[in-house]
């Protein structure tokens, strides 16, 4: 990668982020020389800071019960690998709705999900989100969201990092596999079950995760 | 090398090919131009996808650059990348105007490792249509020429379906059909009572009952088929004809070479055989035999018999007629309705279905009831319940949303209509005048529209597709009525197509070239109509014909 050493972010060494393979093998403990990935740009390197607060975040949108949450599996380290990555369209050109978001823009016109969040969230919380209590970071948090769907017009930033926050956490082992069920190999296919309050999703019917 | 037959590619038709004529006994030579793929060696089949870099989605990043068409297949993913074509890698060529998504998987069983699977018959309501409205130039054959071929591949290849006694979609020799949901069965009922249509179960390639002599398993319910299947319950090369041509001890199989042209002779107006590329070293090399097949996918066969030109054949082989590249098609397709059906939402389903379902053609075929369109279109699609990907579009967060997600969510049925083509002079293909990939091979280019007719017949499956739905209780969410961009059926095919006249057709009925006696193309070149059904089935019969048809001629001492 030809980056601008000056540019290195703080706390995430620039090498450690060549090609994000080490973020990869953080999130999802795989070995990072298996990997061989799309190089990204330093900047999209996160601060420390960022990856706390994006995995408090996937906790607050999935959280612990009796099965691990979204920040337990990792799933906010997934979101920012897959966010960097273009996943969910996160990296094509994004048309901020408010003016003072533009500073949030790449070159390439896509806008850096992270950081906006971060800065949403800050803002919304009149300080340091990450130092309010669990509850206001919920409601916090769950006006951004409710906002975000209210309206199919206004295109917010929040959306591919939930959704990604969603995949993080149901293609893990814990949320694939524990809070629901995983089946490999069905062996068969039952048409036209009663749908009982037992009966949980499978996560692997991948049909369903594009159509349904 | 000296072969009596060489077959130019691995995929669906081209594997027939090599059956057959090895089961002939012809020593034949398979030449196909990607990677060699072992049955039983998928890399990314078993893989869960918290072992998978992106979980299974894939780098997007990645697929933006290197595979901006191929990404647009909705069987494209983390996992399956390696059984598509890296795009930056392997050009073509649009003409001004022109949008054209061409969707390929060079590797050894090409697209059979990839395919949908859908395994239909043609009626002589398809065959018949050029004639019948003027479009095209007539086929050569009808439905009674192919049927005993349709038996013989269906029997091989395993197609599970249900018999539904409909002339449009006549039945075949079927496995036992995979089951309709409660949704899917409900709304069968009601096309049948209030319209009299028929919705069945798709007539699919995976097989409900193994086929142990061939080591080929039953369907898992797995429905992640474009991986590779180890269990070889869906047909593909690998599982199902490469292993009955190899255990003739006939066939020899060349990999990782492109056949850029066949040598003509044109004192015996023959070919004599192949000249192709190493693909790893650029280094070129040639192989002769007395008959020559051409199975490398609609597209690259024309582009082959192209580049084929020479003094004898300035404008291509097989080409003195000037229609060589003319009349491509593909199935002009769109989402035509998407219905919620909250009612099922005490029933569910277990284990995921390889298949939808198909609506069958019911216009244009007796009465001609099109709105502006003289064809047939059908609808694919099915019912399914969310999952966990709705909670993408939803608001929520916290322990409601996870557990709203721990349980199957909205039923929602879609059906995706699929029209008639209409053959059409200006929609052709032809070797870029410039252009050349990294061989110095001319690229192909592509020129292609949808028209009118096509236009016509998704206006008229939107509506249809919406009043269905809703008899049927469903709650209509949306619906498109214009075609997708051209190749996104991934039905592309014709361009030398089969006719009665050498002046107007590149192929006589046995899909032989009217101009050379010893060169059979037997892939979707072949076509001369599109009709609103998956056309790979068609494929492989007319192989299997024309691969007796071109021994019978051998033996005979005809060619």
């Amino acid at each position: 990668m030809q980056g601008d050493r000056k540019a290195e972010p703080r706390g995430w060494q620039r090498r450690d982020f060549l090609g994000a393979a080490a973020l990869v093998a953080l999130a999802l403990g795989v070995p990072a020389a298996a990997v061989s990935l799309t190089r990204l740009d330093p900047a999209d390197a996160p601060t420390d800071r960022q990856r706390a607060l994006l995995r408090e975040v996937a906790q607050l949108v999935i959280p612990r019960t009796a099965t691990p949450g979204a920040g337990d599996v990792g799933a906010g380290d997934f979101a920012i690998v897959a966010l960097a990555h273009g996943l969910e369209g996160a990296r094509r050109p994004f048309t901020p709705s408010d003016p003072a978001d533009a500073r949030f823009l790449r070159n390439d016109g896509s806008i850096r999900h992270v950081a906006w969040l971060e800065k949403t969230l800050d803002t919304a919380a009149g300080g340091d989100f990450l130092a309010r209590p669990v509850a206001e970071r919920h409601a916090l948090l769950s006006a951004l969201d409710a906002a975000a769907f209210a309206s199919r017009a206004a295109q917010s930033p929040w959306r591919p990092v939930k959704a990604l926050i969603l995949a993080g956490y149901y293609t893990s082992e814990p949320g694939g596999a524990q809070e629901l069920r995983y089946e490999p190999v069905p062996g068969r296919f039952d048409p036209d079950l009663p749908l009982t309050p037992d009966f949980r999703a499978i996560s692997n019917d991948w049909t369903a995760v594009d159509f349904g | 090398m000296q072969f009596d037959a060489i077959v130019v590619g691995s995929g669906i038709t081209g594997g027939w090919a090599a059956k057959e004529l090895t089961e002939a006994g012809l020593k034949v030579l398979m030449i196909e131009r990607g990677r060699p793929i072992v049955h039983g060696e998928y890399e990314t089949e078993m893989k869960d996808p918290w072992d998978m870099p992106f979980r299974g989605l894939g780098d997007a990043a990645l697929f933006a650059r290197e595979y901006p068409v191929q990404m647009l297949n909705r069987h494209f993913t983390e996992y399956t990348q390696g059984h598509f074509v890296n795009d930056l890698e392997n050009p073509y060529a649009t003409a001004p105007g022109t949008a054209f998504n061409w969707l390929r998987s060079y590797q050894l069983g090409g697209r059979s490792l990839t395919w949908g699977r859908q395994s239909y018959r043609w009626s002589d309501y398809d065959f018949g249509a050029n004639k019948r409205d003027g479009h095209g130039t007539d086929w050569p054959i009808r439905y009674a020429d192919l049927a005993p071929w349709y038996d013989k591949v269906e029997e091989f290849i395993g197609v599970s379906g249900a018999a539904e006694g409909l002339p449009q979609l006549p039945d075949g020799r079927f496995q036992p059909p995979m089951a309709l949901n409660a949704v899917e069965q409900h709304v069968r009922r009601t096309l049948a009572e209030k319209f009299g249509r028929c919705l069945t179960i798709g007539r699919t390639a995976n097989l409900t009952v193994a086929k142990p002599d061939e080591g080929r398993s039953a369907c898992q319910n797995r429905s992640i088929c474009a991986r590779g299947c180890s269990f070889g319950a869906y047909f593909s090369t690998q599982s199902s004809t490469l292993p009955a041509a190899q255990a003739t001890g006939n066939l020899t199989v060349v990999t990782d070479a492109v056949v850029e042209a066949l040598d003509f002779d044109p004192r015996t107006r023959r070919v004599t055989g192949v000249r192709y590329v190493n693909t790893a070293n650029g280094t070129r090399a040639s192989a002769t035999a007395r008959l020559v097949f051409l199975n490398a996918g609609a597209f690259n066969s024309v582009h082959l018999l192209l580049n084929s030109r020479c003094e004898a054949a300035p404008h291509g082989l097989a080409n003195s007629s000037g229609v060589l590249g003319t009349q491509i098609m593909d199935h002009a397709s769109t989402l035509s309705a998407i219905a919620l059906f909250p009612q099922f939402s005490a029933r569910t389903s277990f284990g995921n279905r390889p298949t939808g379902v198909v609506v069958a053609r019911y216009r244009n075929m007796d009465t001609m009831d099109g709105a502006g369109h003289t064809r047939g279109f059908s609808f694919q699609g099915g019912a399914v319940q969310a999952n966990w990907g709705a909670g993408k579009r939803e608001a929520g967060i916290g322990t409601d949303l996870k557990d709203r997600l721990r349980h199957p969510g909205m039923w929602r049925m879609v059906l995706v209509g699929f029209a008639d083509c209409i053959p059409r002079d200006s929609n052709r293909l032809d070797l870029d005048p410039v252009r050349t990939d990294r061989f110095g091979i001319p690229q192909l280019r592509i020129q292609f529209a949808f028209g009118k007719e096509e236009e016509a017949a998704l206006a008229q499956a939107k509506a249809d597709a919406a009043e269905m739905l809703g008899a049927a209780g469903g709650t209509v969410i949306m619906g498109m009525d214009r075609p997708g961009t051209g190749g996104m059926a991934i039905h592309e095919m014709g361009g030398a197509r089969m006719g009665h006249d050498p002046k107007t057709s590149v192929l006589n009925k046995w899909s032989q070239a009217h101009d050379i006696p010893n060169l059979f193309v037997t892939d979707g070149a072949q076509m001369a109509s599109s009709a609103c059904q998956n056309p790979s089935l068609t494929y492989m019969a007319l192989t299997a014909r024309a691969c007796d048809a071109a021994v019978r001629m051998l033996r005979e001492g005809a060619i």
